[in-house]
């Protein structure tokens, strides 16, 4: 401890100068820790989470390289070499191909494009919808929100395979209709965030300060409430990009989502099945590709959360 | 004869970004039947330092301390199990919010008797017997309802008389109050006031009252320990501080006080400034950087206790004979 | 607490009502019916307008809507189109077999889930803690369907130590009920922990330690009640979930479950199938939802409040 303690005598010693009233030129209102603004020092814990940046790190050369790769392969994702039919990794095919001499890295590629593209999208539209209707129906309160939340309660209350399935088979097995059959009903978990967090901050005294100060609807909408309760929001819907992702591999593992000569890993995975004995390699790096996905967006999440989360601030 | 003596109290938090020196080095005793009251700002360390004694501080804790005495024994000497007899039999604690401090999930009957069946080894009916006792002596009007009622069911005042009610359960010798009435309001803040008056009358329990209130003090308490920075920086009983107070801190708290005389247009006094931050606390008197009588010492070292009186002490330089005379100003 | 419960049985029943209204016309909006004639093409247009009529597919749809009803509330779901048996026998058939892996599964997945949880919050940061938030990201990460293929490669290809399919003796339960319950687990275990270390940091907690309370009943009382209230939420969609069964799970070891033959009838576009177990699921799933609500009321004193 650095507390300076004198013993009596040395105390008793002390010169004059030592006592004299305001030849110290600090102030009062100094303040000790420098302060920081709250986006930097989440950053500052999103940082320290190390299999966060792990994740965010293979997030990021993922979606590069299924964005470069399909561009400079020699290969297409339908493209059959008739030489090399379920052949093992080699330089020439990396992950080996498949019974119709596919190369399986770039379908692989193909198929991230789709994972990628529907999680993103998935998650920006149910984000948006559950930002909207979760903050109109914290914000407007009493009978429309009451209808709003019962609404909610009622989709919620049903199995959402049931609703993706049904929509699927109405409109097709393609992208649009895997997204659209993702935003079906996984914003609610958003909205329910949402309209708790307005409902609580709708309460606080800022909010009222502004208020009084004349301050219109949407004003306080975009201005105060969606600001703050942008942490929650953030954490619900860094989680709803693994779900997207998994679904859609589910459904295209059932044969309902993303049709052949396409590829989605969870077709490749399904391809792979009756010929997952002999060709385990058909197997193995779709199946890679899903869990390592997965897990860099878990992490992500985690990471968010545990940033954002204000109780960890000491 | 002194119920509980503290020496050289010290604890620290450690924490990801380092360590949080909350106590520093404190000694402190209380009388059996004395009613001590401890003042001071959030984060002055009262409640911690009342924590410490009684060994209820998580684990990410350090006490350490030369000696706390409680009724004759050491005990920081104490394992968990024997420190665990005195908790709830020998001291009773109430704590600030009578909201959060009681379980929501279980009935008030569950809660209250739970220390009568630990310490005093009841079985459910006796139990609840003296539950029912308890209740009419906190003066909750239909005790019988109450019993079977949960927390959420009750207002905050009557919450916080089942917190009495619970603390005296066993007749301990010692109340600790951690902010008692500060989640209350004004009327129910009296209310509790008197009452944990009139129960200390009629049981010669000694009571702690922890507040930043200095009106809760003058109205419950014989002696007064001054806590900033997690030092005590000035004691004595309550004429002394009242009407004598030595340290500037002092002051300030007693100018905050509104007086009923106040003139129309006459402010209050607050002190400026925040609280020091105890991750890096300063090297000299920790209120020096708001003090407007600091001096070049008070920046450097930490200032030795002065005795004034068999119970007036203070730790301030003002105190040396080559400070300067400076007075409290109104 | 009466009204309570009346309270939640009439908003199942709405959400019923909508459920069987919404999936009605979905079927109906569907392109190509059962006997359509783009479907069947060796069969006569005659044939299949007359097996149509048969089946009343002829009517306006708002007439098939109400007759749908009228039969529903006499119990009668209708007749498979594609195989044989009325809707209700297909379901009391399968549903059994999906019941019982999934009830196993539910079970297991609470003595594995919360006793992790449990000890990972209690000795937060220890190697127990960090084994467990491994394992639930795993359980998390790793889709079911991956985990179904690993399992089965190594434990019954590889291994041959447990049965691929069926479900004959207690061995060939051990890879399905696993493969069920892996995701549960991870989210019961995460979810116990976070709960139980935030219910450790309550007020009322400081309150039962200053009243003596021992170690034990401070965790196994105070603590662990309020923090298993939400995994008393989750129960509800999870008991729901796996006894309706996982078409992943039931196709993969060959159980003729009811999740498996859902989707079958999806690919066989057997509408009244479709209807009839979507009906079921939903009913299911409103109850489990109901059931665990008023776990929660029982519980938790002030839902009811909250609800009132």
């Amino acid at each position: 401890m650095s507390v300076q303690t004198l013993d009596h005598d040395a105390y008793a010693a002390l010169p004059p100068e030592m006592f004299v009233i305001g030849t110290d030129d600090s102030h009062a209102e100094d303040i000790p820790r420098p302060s920081t603004t709250y986006w930097h020092d989440v950053w500052q814990r999103f940082r320290r989470d190390k299999l966060a940046i792990a994740g965010l790190v293979v997030i990021v050369v993922m979606t590069l390289l299924c964005i470069v790769m399909p561009m400079v392969s020699p290969y297409t994702y339908d493209g059959s070499d008739y030489l090399n039919m379920n052949a093992g990794p080699s330089l020439q095919h990396p992950c080996g191909t498949d019974q119709l001499g596919r190369d399986q890295f770039i379908r692989i590629m193909y198929g991230a494009r789709i994972s990628l593209t529907i999680g993103f999208v998935a998650a920006a539209i149910n984000f948006a919808i559950g930002v909207v209707y979760g903050g109109l129906s914290g914000y407007l309160g009493g009978r429309v929100d009451m209808v709003m939340m019962r609404i909610v309660d009622i989709l919620s209350s049903l199995p959402s395979l049931l609703y993706i399935v049904l929509i699927m088979l109405i409109f097709g097995s393609n992208m649009g209709s895997v997204i659209l059959a993702l935003c079906f009903t996984s914003w609610i978990g958003t909205a329910r965030v949402v309209r708790s967090e307005v409902m609580y901050l709708k309460h606080s005294e800022y909010v009222l300060a502004s208020r009084l100060a004349g301050a219109g609807t949407w004003h306080l909408l975009v201005q105060h409430l969606i600001p703050n309760a942008m942490g929650p929001i953030i954490v619900s819907t860094a989680f709803l990009i693994p779900n997207a992702i998994f679904s859609e591999a589910f459904l295209s593992f059932l044969g309902i989502g993303i049709q052949a000569p396409r590829a989605s890993w969870g077709s490749l995975a399904n391809a792979a099945i009756p010929v997952m004995q002999m060709y385990p390699h058909l197997m193995i790096f779709p199946v890679i590709a899903i869990c390592l996905t997965m897990f860099s967006f878990n992490f992500i999440g985690d990471g968010l959360r545990d940033a954002l989360d204000p109780r960890l601030k000491k | 004869m002194n119920l509980l003596e503290v020496k050289n109290l010290n604890t620290s938090f450690h924490i990801g970004v380092g360590t949080v020196q909350a106590v520093r080095g404190i000694s402190f005793h209380v009388e059996q039947g004395e009613s001590v009251g401890i003042v001071g700002e959030s984060g002055s360390g009262k409640s911690v330092t009342m924590l410490s004694v009684t060994g209820l501080l998580p684990d990410y804790a350090e006490v350490r301390a030369d000696a706390i005495t409680f009724d004759g024994r050491d005990i920081t000497r104490l394992n968990r199990k024997q420190l665990r007899a005195f908790h709830g039999s020998e001291i009773g604690m109430i704590f600030q919010d009578p909201m959060t401090s009681l379980n929501p999930l279980f009935t008030v009957e569950n809660q209250l008797t739970e220390p009568l069946k630990i310490h005093r080894g009841m079985d459910k009916k006796s139990a609840r017997a003296r539950a029912l006792e308890l209740l009419k002596l906190v003066e909750i009007p239909n005790p019988e309802a109450r019993l079977k009622q949960y927390p959420h069911e009750l207002s905050g005042g009557l919450r916080q008389r089942v917190m009495i009610a619970m603390a005296i359960a066993c007749a301990p010798k010692m109340i600790i109050a951690d902010e008692p009435t500060t989640a209350l309001d004004v009327t129910i803040q009296a209310q509790i006031l008197e009452l944990l008056q009139s129960l200390k009358r009629d049981s010669n329990a000694s009571i702690i009252m922890i507040t930043h209130d200095m009106g809760v003090i003058a109205s419950m308490c014989t002696r007064i320990l001054v806590m900033y920075g997690g030092t005590i920086c000035e004691q004595g009983d309550v004429r002394e501080i009242f009407y004598g107070a030595k340290h500037p801190y002092t002051w300030g708290l007693l100018n905050s006080i509104p007086k009923v005389h106040q003139a129309r247009g006459e402010k209050l006094a607050p002190i400026m400034g925040t609280p020091p931050d105890m991750l890096q606390p300063p090297a000299g008197c920790p209120f020096s950087p708001r003090c407007r009588y600091c001096m070049p010492v008070c920046r450097t070292y930490m200032p030795p206790v002065t005795q004034l009186s068999g119970t007036h002490r203070v730790a301030c330089h003002l105190m040396h004979p080559n400070a300067p005379r400076i007075g409290r100003e109104d | 607490m009466l009204k309570y419960i009346i309270k939640r049985l009439l908003a199942g029943a709405l959400t019923m009502v909508v459920l069987i209204t919404v999936a009605f016309f979905m079927m109906h909006a569907m392109p190509g019916g059962p006997f359509s004639p783009s479907e069947e093409k060796n069969v006569p247009k005659e044939v299949l307008e007359r097996i149509a009529a048969s089946y009343g597919l002829d009517q306006p749809v708002w007439k098939q809507y109400l007759t749908y009803w009228k039969n529903l509330l006499h119990g009668d779901l209708g007749i498979s189109y594609k195989t044989v048996g009325t809707v209700r026998e297909k379901i009391a058939g399968h549903f059994p077999y999906s019941a019982r892996v999934g009830g196993l599964a539910v079970v297991f997945s609470l003595l594995v889930g919360i006793p992790m949880g449990l000890i990972a919050a209690l000795y937060r940061g220890k190697v127990a803690d960090f084994a467990t938030l491994a394992l639930a990201t795993i359980g998390i990460s790793v889709p079911v369907f991956v985990l179904s293929l690993l399992l089965s490669y190594v434990f019954s290809s590889k291994l041959n130590w447990l049965p691929t399919y069926g479900l004959e003796g207690w061995a060939s339960y051990i890879l399905p009920v696993v493969c069920l319950s892996f995701n549960p687990i991870a989210y019961i275990a995460r979810q116990t922990r976070s709960s139980m270390l935030e219910a450790l940091e309550q007020d009322y907690i400081r309150t039962a330690r200053a009243k003596g309370v021992s170690e034990l009943m401070v965790v196994a009382k105070h603590a662990l009640k309020n923090a298993l209230t939400p995994i008393i939420t989750y129960l509800g969609p999870l008991v729901a979930g796996l006894l309706t069964g996982s078409f992943v799970v039931e196709s993969r070891f060959a159980i003729p479950g009811l999740g498996y033959y859902f989707v079958r009838s999806i690919s066989d576009r057997d509408y009244t199938m479709i209807m009839g177990i979507v009906i079921f699921f939903g009913f299911f799933v409103v109850i489990c939802n109901l059931v665990s609500d008023i776990l929660l009321a029982i519980v938790d004193p002030r839902v009811k409040l909250a609800n009132e």
